[in-house]
């Protein structure tokens, strides 16, 4: 009875999304609202100019829509604040081990493979990071590519090896630093004589505003890719540790 | 060829998903659940979105999927037959 209920759910689930599939805007279609809408015309005209950066998308995402942003990257802190808060935080100044349950060395072929690949993950995402205002890509994507590499090490070569690459006096302050450079840009914006989170600020000459305004966009992307991936560093560490295998105090 | 690709892509991507909800391994679960990951990185790519697509690949396909990994062997691997 009960599989019944559920799959005649479902079944009604399922055909409500198609119909709803079929009467969505064709893709491409030039009388789509994303499209026709003003705002779309507005950024894609004047974007270039305003925000100062060649990537429309960058610019869109931190200055225009700046305050979106801040609250995003906050987001991903209490992410990592509510594993903390479950998993709890490592003691500080203590090397902890990755108790591998498999038992299984991984082979000196992974071991190669991954130690000679790491370096230019790490250069990609520090591209992508750098790049960001001229390319596709940018803080959050070089932060978690960042992430990603150092998560690949962790696995391979344990948590001993990998607290050592990235000590915790510098994880723990830079895991604030996506939105302490939100607010720092912000408040600088204040100084400059604007809004909060103003990136022309208009006490300064005007053929100054441009290069004021990229630096300070390339700041908030640094700021945002390391924030991001030590997050993600700081999740994978709390959740591989095993709290009894203290090895090694620093 | 466009249409074609598409539709490979649509069609690996409903049975990777597929793949994903009735697998009784979960390592293999997650496995697949990576692949649907880079498939959708894919399709945002040929959306025109390379930022997606970017931060698909790098969060979708490859923390998340090693997060899951790490749940996994620190929990069980098999799911549990369900009580009838």
């Amino acid at each position: 009875m009960k599989r019944i209920v559920a799959l005649v759910s479902m079944m009604a689930l399922l055909a409500l999304l198609l119909y709803v599939v079929a009467s969505m805007p064709t893709m491409g279609d030039a009388g789509n609202p994303t499209n026709a809408s003003e705002i779309t015309k507005y950024y894609l005209e004047n974007a270039e100019e305003e925000t100062f950066t060649v990537n429309v998308i960058t610019g869109i995402i931190l200055n225009y829509r700046g305050y979106d942003t801040s609250g995003e990257v906050t987001v991903i802190f209490c992410a990592l604040a509510a594993v903390l808060a479950v998993l709890g935080r490592e003691k500080r100044g203590k090397i902890y081990a990755f108790a591998d349950r498999s038992r299984v060395p991984s082979s000196v072929i992974v071991r190669t493979m991954v130690a000679f690949l790491v370096p230019f993950i790490i250069l990609f995402s520090i591209y992508t990071i750098m790049h960001g205002e001229l390319s596709p890509g940018g803080g959050f994507q070089g932060g978690a590519i960042i992430g990603a590499s150092m998560i690949i090490f962790t696995t391979i070569f344990g948590l001993f090896e990998s607290s050592q690459r990235i000590p915790q006096k510098i994880r723990f302050p830079l895991e604030g630093s996506a939105f302490l450079t939100f607010f720092i840009v912000g408040v600088l914006g204040l100084l400059g004589g604007g809004n909060f989170l103003t990136f022309a600020w208009p006490n300064i000459s005007a053929n100054l505003q441009p290069a004021v305004a990229l630096w300070l966009t390339i700041f908030l992307e640094i700021g945002i890719g390391l924030g991001g991936a030590m997050v993600f560093i700081s999740i994978l560490f709390s959740m591989i540790r095993e709290e009894e295998d203290v090895t090694a105090a620093a | 060829m466009g249409t074609t690709l598409n539709l490979i892509f649509i069609v690996l991507m409903v049975a990777t998903a597929l793949l994903a909800v009735f697998a009784r391994d979960l390592l293999a679960a997650v496995i697949i659940f990576s692949v649907y990951s880079l498939i959708m990185a894919l399709m945002w790519q040929r959306l025109q979105a390379p930022d997606l697509a970017l931060t698909e690949a790098a969060v979708g396909a490859g923390v998340t999927t090693v997060l899951f990994v790490v749940a996994i062997f620190k929990t069980r691997r098999r799911e549990e037959e369900e009580e009838e």
